[in-house]
């Protein structure tokens, strides 16, 4: 399968009890595109990204990737699969230092732990955490926290890399610097990104292309700067009055 | 080769002091029968070693694992048990009981792991007593087992390698070789891949699913391997004792004493069981009879809880978590 299309979502929806947290979202990311996803709290962006990595099983609706049905499959099937994801509020294993975090990630694909270190100390040095590679990782500062999740996941070798809130917390000049080592990783890797993110700086400049969700809903989709202009979108953000009075 | 070579024998964050602890560690044990007379003291080594024994084997789903196991005694029963009826019954040589042993014990683990570990935490803990204390009643009134009776095992008039009957001396070192040899082999595990995946999920399950690690999975293989070692440790037992019933091998108290040693020492730690056994065997054995001695029975318990308690609410991770705060300070 080496079609254009890498993650489609058709009519996908999650319901809580009677609360309905995804309705009826579709979409496409495309092989090695940056694609972006954003919307106001509560609007069922890590929702759907749990129901695609396999944390939540889907109420409705259907996964695929690259053109296999993953609906509902065990998030460690996803991961085997090709696609990884960082979590929204920090998951790293607290007792295992910053190298053996990564080293995890990497027996994904091995069972040599000699290559398991070599494939750890390559992604160290290139999201530029060599030199912290046995310190205990709850050591550290939140910003370097967030890169070991991102080295993490880029060690199970993902085509598709998931990225939950990862600027959220970082001051401009962290948010500056995590820009760009995505872009390196991505070209280093050849990778496909797909993100959720609050601060808006980071999503505009970094996204090729854009969701919108409102209150569980899909409202636009498109370039960044198409976005921002949209009707729905600002509503959705600034509320009904504000969009009227433009 | 090489590679497995330096995977067995180097150690943490301090290789070198590591190893020569080892060194000191195997020749006191090495020596212990040759400078030390007295067959109490004998008894108190060969109980230290046992347990320390258990406790490595406990370590890999308590402590690597993080899942609170309270039955592994249920597991040294099954492995006294082979041996015990096999050798009674049809005067199978020991070391083919051995096997017989580890692989009921996992049988009996893959089975029961699957539902176990829909539950977690304390409910874990939990039905994992129950099973055992389950098994405990079947083996009292099984009468093929020997009911509450227990089984007895012939005693061999001359020194016997089939039967693993060579007196307390020759037991020392073959005890001391078992706990060796499974002391290297846990160095190896903890850094191999099953390892690594077990102390990931441990510390987050989510975090470990989303890299590709079969949660449930992982956690069924290392009940299964944690129930072998357990098992192999309790034929040991049978042919030092040479006689065996429900409560001496399968009793709660023993369950909680294997994972209370690895908690004490320091759960999740190489060196965590060794440590345990050292500071809770001497001292039950030597406290308890000297205390009984002089009329006060229980107050060794008391001790026992006390020290339990003040590790339990100062230090999680147990007397190595002390060791590693004191040397990393200096």
């Amino acid at each position: 399968m080496k079609g254009a299309m890498l993650l489609q979502v058709q009519s996908l929806v999650k319901e809580f009890g009677g609360l309905v947290a995804n309705a009826d979202i579709s979409l496409e990311v495309r092989r090695r595109e940056i694609m972006g996803l954003i919307g106001p709290n509560g609007a069922g962006k890590t929702t759907l990204f749990n129901c695609i990595v396999g944390y939540y099983k889907p109420t409705g609706g259907k996964v695929s990737f690259e053109g296999e049905d993953i609906t509902g499959w065990p998030a460690h099937r996803v991961a085997r699969m090709g696609i990884a994801r960082t979590f929204q509020n920090l998951k790293i294993m607290p007792l295992l230092t910053v190298e053996e975090n990564i080293m995890v990630g990497a027996f994904c694909r091995t069972s040599d732990r000699g290559i398991a270190i070599r494939e750890a100390q390559e992604i160290l040095e290139l999201v530029d955490l060599a030199r912290e590679a046995h310190v205990i990782p709850t050591e550290l500062p939140i910003a370097s926290q967030k890169k070991i999740e991102l080295a993490r996941a880029l060690a199970t070798k993902p085509k598709l890399l998931m990225l939950d809130e990862l600027a959220a917390g970082l001051n401009p000049l962290e948010t500056k610097e995590i820009i760009e080592t995505l872009h390196r990783i991505k070209e280093e890797r050849n990778l496909t990104l797909f993100l959720t993110e609050h601060v808006m700086e980071f999503i505009m400049t970094i996204s090729e292309r854009l969701i919108v969700m409102a209150a569980g809903r899909k409202i636009a989709e498109g370039r960044p700067e198409e976005v921002a202009k949209d009707g729905r979108v600002i509503e959705a953000y600034l509320g009904e009055r504000y969009a009227e009075g433009r | 080769m090489s590679q497995l070579l330096n995977d067995i024998f180097s150690f943490g964050d301090r290789p070198f002091s590591e190893r020569i602890v080892l060194i000191v560690f195997s020749v006191v044990a090495l020596t212990f029968p040759w400078l030390v007379e007295s067959a109490y003291a004998r008894a108190v080594m060969i109980k230290f070693l046992l347990i320390a024994l258990f406790g490595l084997g406990w370590n890999l789903i308590g402590g690597y694992g993080g899942q609170v196991d309270l039955g592994q005694a249920k597991n040294v029963g099954f492995g006294a048990y082979a041996t015990a009826l096999m050798i009674l019954h049809w005067h199978t040589p020991f070391w083919l009981t051995v096997p017989v042993g580890i692989f009921f014990a996992t049988l009996e683990s893959f089975a029961v792991a699957y539902p176990m570990f829909r539950l977690r935490g304390h409910y874990f803990a939990i039905a994992t007593l129950c099973v055992a204390l389950a098994w405990k009643e079947l083996f009292i009134f099984w009468d093929w087992t020997g009911g509450a009776r227990g089984v007895e095992i012939p005693i061999r008039p001359t020194p016997d390698f089939t039967f693993m009957e060579f007196g307390e001396v020759g037991y020392h070192y073959f005890i001391f070789g078992l706990f060796m040899a499974q002391f290297l082999f846990m160095n190896w595990f903890r850094k191999s891949k099953l390892g690594y995946q077990l102390q990931a999920l441990r510390d987050n399950e989510d975090a470990a699913a989303s890299l590709g690690i079969n949660v449930t999975g992982t956690k069924v293989i290392a009940y299964c391997i944690t129930a072998g070692l357990g098992a192999m440790g309790g034929s040991f037992m049978t042919v030092y004792y040479l006689y065996i019933d429900p409560d001496l091998v399968m009793p709660l108290d023993l369950s909680i004493l294997i994972a209370m040693t690895v908690m004490v020492g320091g759960a999740g730690s190489i060196w965590g069981p060794m440590i345990g056994a050292a500071a809770l065997i001497p001292l039950d054995m030597y406290l308890g009879a000297w205390l009984a001695g002089g009329g006060h029975y229980g107050i060794d318990f008391m001790i026992y809880g006390l020290i339990i308690m003040i590790i339990a609410a100062y230090e999680p991770k147990g007397i190595w978590g002390v060791i590693e705060r004191v040397t990393k300070r200096g």
